[in-house]
C-alpha cells in the first residue's frame, strides 16, 4: 500500500494507488462454482432433481401394495426392493424425499425469517434485546431432539409438528446471530457516520446494518438445512414426525432398521439419500464460511 | 562504542545484502535492501508504508508470513542465515538475534504470568531454571526499569500498562543478552510521555550492554533522538543512507528531503523567546453566538448499578468562535475524543451543557434534532472503517443529502461531483467501492461526505494519525485550505501536538478529564504556562539529531516511573 | 472465583423457578386426559372425580405447583399413572444409563478432539489437514442414526463381533470387560458428531492462537513452534473449548435420546418418550425439570470454569 507521492505534482493522475486492489472482493457466490461449492451444490441439485421429478420418475404409488412381492430384495423390478406390506421402496423413497424437501426448503426459511426479524428489531432497544437473549438462550439451552419431544408431547406426532420444530428451533438461532451480527456491524464507524448526518434508526437498518449483516446468516441458512434432515430423520425414527403410511426419509430408515435382520438392503436407498443431502449442504455452508474469510 | 566511525570493525555484526522478498502478489515486497549495523550501533530503517521496512526487519530473523520467498543474503558475524532450516533458526532467535514489536497490548501471552514468559525464554535456550531463574527475571525486569520486581513476577500482562508490557517485551527480548536487538516500531502505540521513556531506555541499554539495535519506524523525531545512522527506504528500495546528523543535516535524495518537509513541527526552542500572548487572537465580540460551547460538562462511563463510574469527561468549560479551528489534545484517557463525540450528540451527557450555534444539541428532540444535525459533521479516524464497504463512493458522499431529502436526484449528483472536485479527487472515483481506494484517497472521501451539507461545525477525531506522513501532509494542507475557503468551524483532535499546532487556532490540553491548559496554539505551544503542556511539548521526540545532544536525555529523566 | 458464581447464580435460579413452572403448567394444558386414560372409557363420573380428587387435580394450578415443589423438595417425585412405581426409582436407573452412556461419550469426543487438533497444528501437514478435515465433514454430515445403522451392520450383523444393544447383564462395575463390549458401539455413535464438532473448533482456535503476535513474540526468542502450541496456544484456547464443550455435553444428552432407541439401551431417553405417550404427568413433569437443571448447571459449570481458567477475568481489572 505505498502512498508516498508528494514527488508527483497531480496526486490523482499518476498516482500508484491507481493500480492497486482494483479487483472488487469476488462475491460469495463465486464459492459455490467450484471445488466444495460446486460439490455441495451438485448433490443437492441431485437430490432436489428427484424430489421434484419424483412422481414421474417412481414406478409405483408410495403406497401402492404390489402382490407377491413381500421384502424382495433389490431387483430389474424394484431396484431398491420392496418392503414388507408390498410397497416398492424406490418409489416410496422418492416421495420421501418430497416431503423432506418441504421442510429443508420451507420451514427453515420461515424459521430464519421470523429469527432474523424478531432478532433486528429487538435487538434495536436495551429492554426487548435482554428479554429477546433471555428468552432465545432458554430454547437455545435445550437439545433440539429434547425440544422436539417436549413438543410433540404438546402438540402430538405429525409433519405438521416436525415443521413447527424446525420453526421453534431455528427462530432463536436465527435471532441470535442476527443480533450478533447486527450488533457488531452497529458499532461499525459507518453506522455512527449516518447516523450523524441526521439519518434516523429505520434509514441505518436498511441502508447499513441489514445488508451487511447478511452474509453470516446465509451460512447458517445452510447448516441450518442440514440441521433440518437430520431432525426430520430423527423425529421420524422415533415416531415423533411423519405418520404412516405417507413416507419420509426418516420413516423409511426407521422401517429399515425394523427389517434389518430380514432385509439389510432395505435402508440403503433412504440413507443415501439422506447422507448426500446433509453432505451436500454441509459442503455448501463451509464453502460459503471459506470465501467469507477469505 | 557509540561512534561507529572510531571502531575498527572488519565484518560488521549484521550485513544485510541484496535482500528481495516476494509474494504470490505481482509486487514484490522488497525489491533490494541492504542495510550493515555494526558493533554497539544504532540503525534507523526509516519509510512510509509499504516502504518494506518490517519485512526486512522479519526476514534478518526468519519470521516471514506464509508464502513469503526471500533472496539476498543476511549474515550475522559472517554465518548466512537467510534460508537456514527452522531448527537451525531457532538457536539464533532470542539468543543472538531478539525482536521488541510495535503492539505491547499484544505481543504477551495473556493467559501467563511475567515471570512464565521469562522463564520460558530462559529455558528456550536452556539458560538457568528454578531459584537462579527468579533471580535472573528480577535482574531483567529491574534492568527495564520495573518498579517492584519480586511482585510483577506474578502479574499477568493485563495488569499493566501499556508502556510497562513494552518494558516486558524489552525484558523478553533482552533475557539471553542477544547480539542485536531489533525493534519494530516500538513506539508507535504508545503515548508521547510514554514513547520519550522507551526512547531513553532503549538508549540507556545500548550504552550499559552494548547491544547493537536496528530501529524500524516512520517517525523522524524516533530516527533523530535514537539512531546513529540512517537507512531510508521506498518501496522496497534503499533510498538513500547517511550517519543521522548528516541526513537531517543535508538530505541528498529527493524522496529524503519530501519525506523531512512533510513532518510537522512544533515551535523549537529558540522560536519559543519572544512568547505570545493569548491576546492574539482576533476579537470577538461578546454577545456573537459561539460555533460550539461547553458549559461546565461532565461524562460519566461505567454502569451507576455495579457502584463503578468514572468520570471521562469532568467539568470541561470551552469555547469556539465561528470558523475558528479549536485542537484538542492529551494523551490516552484525556477525554479528548469524548469531548469531540460529545459535539457530535453521540455521547450522553450527565452534567453541563453543549451548545452548538447557541442551541442545546443533546437535549433537542424531534425536527430540531435532525435540523442541528445539519449543521454538524463528523470525521472518524478510521477512514476504512467510516465508509459502508457496500456503498459507492458517490453513493457515500451523497448519503446526507439522501437523507435530508436535499434536492432533485440530478441536483445531488451535481454536488458529489463538486465535492470529488473539492477534495481533488477525479470525478471518475465517483463509481468505486471504499475497497479499491488507498487510506488518504479514502480520508479525502469522509471529508467529502462530511462537507456535503455545508456544515458550520466540523469534528475532526484524529483524521490523519491512521495515514502515512506524506499523506497527512497532503490530507492537512486540503483541510486547511477548504477551512479558509468554507469558514466552517473545527474541533480537531489529535495526540500528535505538532499536528494541532499546523491547523489550529486555539489549543486546549486536556488530561484526565480536565482541561490542563488553553488559549492560542501559538501561546500554548510557544509559552505554555501549566507544567504537563511543558511535559508533552518536551516529550514529543523532535526531528533534529542536534536538539537531542543538547537537552534531550536530561530534560526526560525527569518522569520515569509512570 | 466463589463471587463470580454468587453473581451468576440468582440469574440461574430465575430461569430454572421460571422453567419450572412453565414445565408443570404446559403439561396441564396437553390435550388428553390422564383420568379417561386411567379410568377407561365407560367409567362413571363418580369414579372419574375420585380419581381426579386422588391424583389433585382438582385444585388450582397454583396451589398444585406449589404442592408440586415442595413434595420435590421432600424427595418425593410422585408415581407414575402408567408405567406404574416411584418416579424416583425409575428416574434413578434410566438416569445411571444415560450418565454412563454420555459421560463415556463425552470424554471420548474430547480425548480424540485433543489429539487430533493438536497433531493437525503441530505437523502443519497438507496431507494430514485434508484427511482430518474429510473425515470431520463426514462425521458432521451422519446424522447419528445413520452412523448407529451402520455401526450395528458392520460389527453385529456381517462381523458379529460386539453386542447389537442393550446393556451388560451384570451392571457396570462386576466386569468392566463385558460393559466395554456393551458401550463401545454406543458410545462411539455417540461421540462421533460431537467429537468432530470439538476437533473442528479446536483446531481452528489453535491456528488463530498461533495467529496471534504473542506467538510471534515468543518465536522471536527461539521457542520451538511445538513448544508453543502445547505451553502458550492450548492454554489460550481452553477457556472457549471448555464453552463448546458444555454445549456439545447437552448436544450429546439430546442425542442420547436417539442412540438409546437405535442400540436399545434402557436410559431416559426411552423413559420421556413412553411418558409422553402415555402423558404420564408426573414423570414427564420430572424428566422435562431434569433436563432444565442440567442444562442450567452445565450452563453455570462453563461459565464459571471458563472464568477461572481466563486470569483477566479472574483477576479483573488493569493496573
Amino acid at each position: 500500500m505505498s502512498e508516498s507521492l508528494i514527488d508527483v505534482a497531480a496526486p490523482e493522475a499518476t498516482h500508484p494507488d491507481d493500480q492497486f486492489d482494483t479487483r472488487r472482493r469476488p462475491g460469495l457466490w463465486t464459492a459455490l462454482r467450484r471445488g466444495k461449492g460446486l460439490a455441495g451444490l451438485i448433490l443437492i441439485g441431485a437430490v432436489v432433481a428427484l424430489g421434484l421429478l419424483g412422481p414421474l420418475l417412481a414406478p409405483h404409488g408410495p403406497t401402492e401394495q404390489i402382490p407377491g412381492a413381500n421384502l424382495v430384495g433389490p431387483s430389474g423390478a424394484h431396484w431398491l426392493g420392496t418392503d414388507e406390506v408390498n410397497r416398492d421402496i424406490l418409489s416410496r423413497t422418492l416421495y420421501g424425499i418430497r416431503t423432506d424437501l418441504l421442510v429443508v426448503f420451507l420451514a427453515v426459511p420461515i424459521g430464519a425469517a421470523i429469527g432474523i426479524l424478531v432478532g433486528l428489531v429487538s435487538s434495536w432497544w436495551t429492554f426487548t434485546d435482554v428479554l429477546a437473549q433471555r428468552l432465545f438462550d432458554l430454547v437455545l439451552a435445550f437439545p433440539t431432539l429434547i425440544l422436539a419431544i417436549g413438543l410433540t408431547a404438546f402438540v402430538g406426532p405429525g409433519l405438521r409438528t416436525v415443521f413447527f420444530v424446525i420453526v421453534a428451533v431455528e427462530l432463536p438461532v436465527f435471532g441470535r446471530l442476527t443480533r450478533t451480527s447486527v450488533r457488531t456491524v452497529r458499532e461499525m464507524p459507518y453506522v455512527e457516520a449516518a447516523h450523524v448526518v441526521g439519518a434516523g434508526s429505520l434509514w441505518q437498518l436498511r441502508r447499513h446494518v441489514l445488508p451487511n449483516s447478511l452474509e453470516p446468516l446465509l451460512v447458517q441458512l445452510a447448516v441450518s438445512m442440514s440441521v433440518a434432515v437430520f431432525i426430520e430423520g430423527a423425529m421420524s425414527f422415533l415416531g415423533l414426525g411423519v405418520r404412516p403410511p405417507q413416507p419420509s426419509l426418516g420413516s423409511l430408515i426407521r422401517d429399515g432398521v425394523r427389517n434389518m435382520y430380514d432385509a439389510p438392503f432395505f435402508a440403503v436407498g433412504p440413507l443415501a439419500v439422506v447422507v448426500a443431502l446433509v453432505l451436500g449442504l454441509l459442503l455448501v455452508s463451509q464453502a460459503l464460511a471459506e470465501a467469507r474469510r477469505a | 562504542m557509540t561512534d561507529p566511525e572510531g571502531t575498527t570493525v572488519t565484518t560488521p555484526l549484521l550485513e544485510v545484502t541484496d535482500l528481495a522478498i516476494s509474494f504470490s502478489h505481482p509486487r514484490p515486497a522488497v525489491r533490494s535492501v541492504s542495510v550493515t549495523v555494526d558493533e554497539g550501533e544504532v540503525v534507523a530503517l526509516v519509510g512510509e508504508s509499504g516502504s518494506g521496512k518490517s519485512m526486512t526487519a522479519r526476514a534478518v530473523i526468519g519470521l516471514l508470513p506464509d508464502g513469503a520467498k526471500a533472496t539476498g543474503s543476511v549474515r550475522l558475524r559472517g554465518e548466512e542465515l537467510l534460508g537456514l532450516p527452522e531448527p537451525e533458526l531457532i538457536r539464533y532467535r532470542g539468543r543472538r538475534v531478539a525482536m521488541v514489536f510495535q503492539e505491547p497490548q499484544t505481543a504477551l501471552n495473556p493467559v501467563r504470568t511475567i515471570g512464565w514468559q521469562i522463564g520460558e525464554a530462559l529455558r528456550a535456550h536452556g539458560g538457568v531454571r528454578g531459584k537462579a531463574a527468579r533471580a535472573r527475571a528480577v535482574d531483567l525486569l529491574r534492568e527495564v526499569e520495573i518498579p517492584d520486581p519480586e511482585e510483577r513476577l506474578g502479574y499477568y500482562p493485563h495488569q499493566l500498562s501499556g508502556g510497562q508490557k513494552q518494558r516486558v517485551v524489552l525484558a523478553l527480548a533482552l533475557a539471553n543478552e542477544p547480539e542485536l536487538l531489533l525493534a519494530d516500531e516500538p513506539t508507535t502505540a504508545l503515548d508521547v510521555t510514554v514513547q520519550a521513556e522507551i526512547l531513553a531506555l532503549l538508549r540507556r541499554i545500548r550504552d550499559r550492554t552494548g547491544t547493537s539495535i536496528l530501529i524500524i519506524t516512520h517517525n523522524m523525531g524516533v530516527v533523530a533522538h535514537l539512531a546513529d545512522r540512517v537507512v531510508v527506504l521506498r518501496q522496497g528500495e534503499v533510498v538513500e543512507e547517511a550517519a543521522t546528523r548528516d541526513l537531517f543535516a543535508d538530505p541528498r535524495h529527493a524522496y529524503t528531503r519530501q519525506l523531512l518537509a512533510a513532518v510537522p513541527r512544533l515551535p523549537g526552542p529558540d522560536e519559543r523567546v519572544h512568547a505570545v500572548t493569548d491576546d492574539d487572537v482576533p476579537a470577538v465580540a461578546a454577545d456573537a453566538v459561539a460555533a460550539l460551547e461547553y458549559d461546565d460538562v461532565r461524562v460519566h462511563y461505567g454502569s451507576r448499578m455495579r457502584g463503578r463510574v468514572l468520570p471521562a469527561v469532568d467539568g470541561v468549560t470551552l469555547r469556539l468562535e465561528r470558523g475558528q479551528v479549536l485542537g484538542l489534545v492529551g494523551e490516552s484517557g484525556s477525554g479528548k475524543t469524548t469531548l469531540g463525540r460529545l459535539a457530535a450528540g453521540l455521547v450522553p451527557l450527565a452534567g453541563g451543557s453543549v451548545r452548538v450555534g447557541g442551541e442545546d444539541l443533546v437535549r433537542a428532540r424531534g425536527q430540531r434534532r435532525v435540523d442541528l444535525r445539519r449543521r454538524l459533521a463528523f470525521v472518524h479516524q478510521d477512514p476504512e472503517a467510516s465508509l459502508d464497504p457496500r456503498f459507492s463512493i458517490a453513493e457515500a458522499i451523497r448519503e446526507p443529502l439522501d437523507v435530508h431529502a436535499v434536492g432533485s436526484r440530478k441536483d445531488r449528483d451535481v454536488r458529489v461531483t463538486e465535492l470529488l472536485d473539492a477534495v481533488r479527487l477525479p470525478a471518475s472515483f465517483a463509481r468505486r467501492r471504499p475497497r479499491e481506494l488507498s487510506g488518504g484517497q479514502r480520508q479525502r472521501v469522509a471529508l467529502a461526505r462530511a462537507l456535503t451539507l455545508d456544515p458550520e461545525l466540523l469534528i475532526a477525531d484524529e483524521p490523519t494519525s491512521a495515514l502515512d506522513v506524506s499523506v497527512q501532509a497532503e490530507v492537512l494542507e486540503l483541510f486547511a485550505d477548504l477551512q479558509q475557503r468554507l469558514g466552517f468551524a473545527c474541533v480537531f483532535i489529535s495526540h500528535d501536538l505538532a499536528v494541532v499546532n499546523k491547523v489550529a487556532d486555539q489549543v486546549a490540553v486536556l488530561r484526565a478529564g480536565r482541561v490542563v491548559e488553553s488559549g492560542s496554539a501559538a501561546r500554548v505551544f510557544g509559552a505554555p504556562t501549566h507544567d504537563y503542556t511543558r511535559q508533552l511539548l518536551a516529550a514529543v521526540p523532535v526531528p533534529d539529531p542536534t536538539v537531542r545532544d543538547a537537552t534531550g536525555p536530561a530534560l526526560r529523566e525527569q518522569h520515569i516511573a509512570s | 472465583m466463589g463471587h463470580y458464581l454468587l453473581r451468576r447464580l440468582p440469574s440461574a435460579l430465575v430461569v430454572l423457578a421460571i422453567a419450572s413452572f412453565g414445565i408443570f403448567a404446559l403439561v396441564r394444558m396437553v390435550p388428553g386426559d390422564p383420568v379417561s386414560s386411567l379410568a377407561g372409557p365407560d367409567a362413571t363420573p363418580e369414579a372419574r372425580a375420585a380419581i381426579r380428587a386422588d391424583l389433585g387435580l382438582d385444585q388450582p394450578l397454583v396451589t398444585q405447583y406449589v404442592h408440586w415443589l415442595g413434595r420435590l423438595a421432600h424427595g418425593d417425585f410422585g408415581t407414575s399413572y402408567r408405567i406404574g412405581g416411584q418416579v424416583k426409582d425409575l428416574v434413578a436407573d434410566g438416569a445411571v444409563n444415560t450418565i454412563v452412556l454420555t459421560v463415556t461419550a463425552l470424554l471420548l469426543a474430547a480425548i480424540v478432539a485433543l489429539v487430533a487438533s493438536v497433531l493437525a497444528v503441530v505437523l502443519d501437514n497438507r496431507w494430514v489437514n485434508a484427511a482430518l478435515s474429510f473425515g470431520n465433514t463426514l462425521a458432521i454430515a451422519l446424522p447419528t442414526f445413520v452412523t448407529g445403522l451402520v455401526l450395528i451392520l458392520l460389527f453385529a450383523v456381517v462381523f458379529p463381533v460386539l453386542p447389537a444393544g442393550g446393556t451388560p447383564p451384570d451392571g457396570f462395575l462386576a466386569r468392566p470387560d463385558i460393559a466395554a463390549q456393551y458401550l463401545l458401539l454406543p458410545a462411539v455413535c455417540l461421540a462421533l458428531g460431537a467429537g468432530a464438532a470439538l476437533t473442528r473448533f479446536l483446531t481452528e482456535a489453535l491456528r488463530t492462537e498461533l495467529r496471534q503476535p504473542y506467538v510471534t513474540t515468543a518465536r522471536a526468542l527461539g521457542i520451538p513452534r511445538r513448544r508453543i502450541v502445547l505451553t502458550q496456544a492450548l492454554r489460550n484456547a481452553l477457556p472457549s473449548a471448555v464453552t463448546v464443550l458444555g454445549i456439545q455435553f447437552g448436544t450429546l444428552l439430546g442425542g442420547a435420546v436417539l442412540v438409546e432407541a437405535i442400540f436399545t439401551w434402557p436410559g431416559l431417553g426411552g423413559l420421556i418418550e413412553e411418558a409422553i405417550s402415555g402423558r404420564d404427568y408426573p414423570l414427564v413433569q420430572v424428566l422435562l425439570l431434569l433436563s432444565v437443571v442440567v442444562f442450567v448447571a452445565i450452563q453455570l459449570l462453563t461459565d464459571v470454569i471458563h472464568a477461572w481458567l481466563d486470569p483477566r477475568v479472574r483477576i479483573g481489572g488493569a493496573s
